[in-house]
C-alpha cells in the first residue's frame, strides 16, 4: 500500500470502492480496487476469490484488464490494475453521433478475441456487458470485472448458479433456470452487446426476469421442440408458458445494419447454446473482412471518463508567491509556437 | 491450463530436499523469532523438533482427509485433494507451532469448498463437526473465518490447484480410444484412484505436475494387475525415439513411488506426546497474537463489534 498515492475515488462497485492511484515508483497510473470483508457471515467473498482465481491463472492479453498485484490491507484486499479511462457503456451513451459501421466493428473484434481467449483458457466470464468493457486511453477494449467468472469443465457435470450475468444480456437458459451451462452464456451477451453497439440502443431491455424472457421470445419467436429440443430439461420450463409467437426478422430488429451484421448477430442470438457462434469462429465472419473494414484503436473515440466523482485534491494556491512563478515564459514555447 | 498456472510457475519444487529445507526454516524462524522475545523461562526443550512436526502435520492432515471423506453433502475429490494441497502449502513456510493445525486445516477446506465451487454455507459447513456442541460450532466458525485472510495470504493469493483426478479420467480415455491392447481399462480406476488417495498426502503434489501423478497412477495400477503398458508410452505417447524423456519419466516414477511408500501413518503414543508440546507452546507464545487475531478465546463470545469498528479503516481518509 505504501507504494501507491491514491490520486481519487473513481466509483463504487457492489463489492469495493474502486481507486485511482499512481505507482509511487514507476509513475503508472492504476486502478485499485479495495474490497473489504465486512459483516460477511460467509467470509472471503465468492465473487473476490473468483476474481482472483481467473486473474491469476491468464496470461496477458490486450483484451483483458491486467491484474497487477493483490495484497492484504486491513480487513480486506486490495487488487491492483492499469487504469481504464472509460467504459463501453458510456461510449454508448456518450457519442454524439451513432458509432460509425468500422467502429462498431473494431469494437466487435477487440471483444471477440477477448472471449476467445477466456474461453481457450477454460474460463466463462458470465457477466459480459458493455459496463464491463472498459476502454482504455488508447481506445482498446479490454474484458474487466471478473467477480462472476469461473474456470469450466468440459465434463459438463458440475452445477453452477443461474443466477449470473446482468438481466439485459442473461441467456435464455439462465432465464428458465439452467444450472448446467457453458460458454455458451457469453456468446448470448457477446450478441447483445453486438446489438447494442448497432442500435446504440440495449437490444432485449427486460424490466423484470418474466419480462426479460418476453423481450426475448418477442424477437426469437417462442421456443420449440424443433427449435430448441433441451428446452425440456431446464427447471423453470415448466412453470411459464407463453403465447406462440412467431420470430420477427433480425433486419427489423437492427435497421440501418448491413446483410453481413446481421448475419452475424443472428449466429449469437440462438436459443440451443451448442449452436452459438464460437468466439474463434465469429472473427473469421465475413463480417470482418468486408468493407469498410474494423477501425484501428486510434480511430475509437474516447469518452470522458465516466462521471468525475473524484473528489480531487485542490491544486496548492499561494498567495504569497510571487505570481510569475506560475506562468510559462513564452521563450520556452518559442519552437512549438512560430507564431509568437 | 497447467502450463501456465501460478501452480507450475510457484508451487512445483525441484527436490524432496528442497521442500523440506523450507519447512526446516519455517521451524527455525519460529524459533528464532520467539528468543528474541525475550520471553523468560524459555528452552529450547519447549519448541517441538522438526521431525516431532512433521508426526504431528502427518497426524492433522489425516484427520483433515477424514473430516472431508464423511463430509456431508459428499465433497467432490478435487475439492478434497485441493484442500489438502492448501494445508502442504501453508506449512511450507509456516511453522505448526506459529498457527495451530486444527483451525488450519478446516480453513483450507472451508477455502477450498469455495475456490473449487462446491457450494455449502457456512452453517452447513461447520454443522458436519458432529461432535460440537451448536456453540462450538458457532465458535470453530468465527476461526475459520478470522484465518481465512491469512490462508489466502500465505498461499499468495494462488487459489487454483490442478488435481491429477482430471488428467486420471483424461488419461482413461486416450487409453479406451487409442490403446487397443489393454482390454479394460476401467480395471485399472480402482487401484489408481487409491493410489491418488495416497499420493494426496505425501510431497509428490509439490514435485510432479498432476498428469505425471495421474499417469503414474494407472502404470502403477496395471502393473498391480501384471499388465505392462510399456508400449502405450512408446508408441501412444511419443516416446519410442526419446529415451531421454522417458527416462526421466521413470525416475519420476520411482521418486512418487517411494514417496508413498515411505508414508506411515504417525502412532498414537508420539501423536499425544507431541500433541502435549504444541499445545503448550501455543499456550505459552500465542496468547498476544491470538488475542490481537480473535479476542473470543478470552471473552467467551464473538468478537464482532469491535471488528465492524475497524472496518471504516480505508475510505476517504485514504484520499489525503
Amino acid at each position: 500500500m505504501d507504494q501507491y498515492s491514491i490520486l481519487g475515488r473513481v466509483g463504487e462497485g457492489a463489492h469495493g470502492i474502486v481507486f485511482k492511484a499512481k505507482h509511487i515508483e514507476t509513475g503508472q497510473t492504476v486502478a485499485m480496487k479495495k474490497v473489504s470483508l465486512r459483516r460477511s457471515e460467509e467470509g472471503f467473498p465468492n465473487q473476490a476469490l473468483r476474481e482472483i482465481q481467473a486473474l491469476q491463472e491468464i496470461e496477458d492479453n490486450p483484451y483483458v484488464v491486467r491484474l497487477k498485484e493483490v495484497f492484504p490491507h486491513g480487513k480486506g484486499f486490495v487488487l491492483v490494475f492499469d487504469f481504464m479511462l472509460s467504459d463501453l457503456s458510456e461510449v454508448i451513451r456518450n457519442t454524439q453521433r451513432p458509432l460509425t459501421q468500422s467502429q462498431v466493428k473494431g469494437y466487435m473484434m477487440m471483444l471477440l478475441k477477448g472471449v476467445a481467449f477466456l474461453h481457450q483458457n477454460n474460463i466463462m466470464h458470465r457477466d459480459l456487458k458493455p459496463a464491463n468493457l472498459l476502454i482504455s486511453s488508447s481506445g482498446h477494449l479490454k474484458i474487466a470485472d471478473f467477480g462472476l467468472a469461473r474456470l469450466f469443465s468440459s465434463q459438463q457435470q458440475r452445477l453452477y448458479s443461474h443466477q449470473v450475468a446482468t438481466r439485459w444480456y442473461r441467456a435464455p437458459e439462465l432465464l428458465y433456470g439452467a444450472r448446467k451451462y457453458d460458454e455458451g452464456v457469453d456468446l448470448w451477451a457477446v450478441g447483445c452487446v453486438f446489438g447494442e453497439l448497432l442500435n446504440s440502443s440495449p437490444l432485449f431491455p427486460g424490466e423484470n426476469d418474466i419480462e426479460q424472457l418476453c423481450c426475448v421470445l418477442r424477437v426469437l419467436g417462442t421456443p420449440t421442440l424443433h427449435t430448441w429440443p433441451e428446452m425440456v430439461e431446464l427447471p423453470d420450463y415448466n412453470k411459464i408458458t407463453f403465447k406462440e409467437n412467431p420470430a420477427i426478422p433480425l433486419e427489423e430488429l437492427v435497421p440501418d445494419s448491413s446483410p453481413q451484421a446481421v448475419h452475424l448477430l443472428s449466429s449469437f442470438l440462438v436459443y440451443p447454446p451448442k449452436q452459438r457462434c464460437p468466439a474463434t469462429q465469429a472473427l473469421l465472419h465475413p463480417y470482418f473482412f468486408t468493407p469498410p473494414l474494423p477501425a484501428h484503436h486510434s480511430e475509437l473515440p474516447i469518452p470522458p471518463p465516466p462521471r468525475q466523482r473524484s473528489q480531487a485534491p485542490p491544486t496548492h494556491f499561494s498567495v504569497h508567491l510571487p505570481l510569475e512563478n506560475s506562468l510559462v515564459d513564452p521563450v520556452m514555447l518559442r519552437h512549438h509556437a512560430p507564431c509568437l | 491450463m497447467y502450463h501456465n498456472s501460478s501452480h507450475k510457475k510457484f508451487w512445483i519444487f525441484d527436490t524432496e530436499d528442497a521442500v523440506e529445507l523450507l519447512r526446516c526454516e519455517a521451524n527455525r524462524k519460529f524459533r528464532s523469532k520467539m528468543s528474541t522475545s525475550g520471553k523468560p523461562g524459555l528452552k529450547e526443550a519447549m519448541f517441538l523438533e522438526r521431525h516431532e512436526e512433521r508426526v504431528l502435520f502427518r497426524y492433522y492432515e489425516k484427520r483433515l482427509l477424514d473430516f472431508c471423506n464423511v463430509f456431508k453433502p459428499a465433497m467432490p475429490k478435487s475439492v478434497v485433494g485441493t484442500a489438502i494441497m492448501f494445508f502442504r502449502r501453508f506449512y511450507l513456510n509456516n511453522s505448526l507451532m506459529e498457527y495451530h493445525p486444527r483451525i488450519i486445516m478446516f480453513t483450507c477446506a472451508y477455502l477450498s469448498c469455495k475456490v473449487d465451487e462446491f457450494n455449502v454455507s457456512s452453517t452447513q459447513f461447520v454443522g458436519n463437526l458432529v461432535q460440537e456442541t451448536p456453540a462450538g460450532q458457532e465458535r470453530v466458525l468465527e476461526q475459520i473465518l478470522e484465518f481465512e485472510l491469512l490462508l489466502i495470504q500465505q498461499l499468495n493469493f494462488h487459489l487454483v490447484v490442478h488435481t491429477p483426478y482430471r488428467p486420471m479420467e483424461g488419461l482413461l480415455i486416450d487409453i479406451k480410444t487409442r490403446y487397443p491392447p489393454l482390454e479394460n481399462p476401467e480395471s485399472l480406476r480402482k487401484s489408481a484412484d487409491d493410489f491418488l488417495t495416497r499420493a494426496s498426502t505425501t510431497d509428490t503434489g509439490l514435485l510432479f505436475s498432476p498428469s505425471q501423478i495421474a499417469l503414474t497412477a494407472i502404470l502403477n495400477s496395471a502393473s498391480r494387475a501384471g499388465l505392462s503398458m510399456d508400449s502405450y508410452l512408446t508408441e501412444c505417447m511419443g516416446m519410442k525415439d526419446n529415451k531421454e524423456t522417458l527416462l526421466k519419466l521413470h525416475e519420476s516414477m520411482r521418486r512418487m513411488k517411494k514417496l508413498i511408500k515411505e508414508y506411515e501413518l504417525p502412532k498414537p503414543e508420539e501423536v499425544n506426546a507431541y500433541k502435549e508440546k504444541l499445545e503448550r507452546v501455543h499456550a505459552e507464545f500465542n496468547t498476544t497474537t491470538n488475542k490481537r487475531k480473535r479476542g473470543y478465546e478470552e471473552d467467551g463470545h464473538v468478537a464482532k463489534e469491535p471488528r465492524i469498528a475497524e472496518e471504516e479503516e480505508w475510505t476517504d481518509e485514504d484520499l489525503l
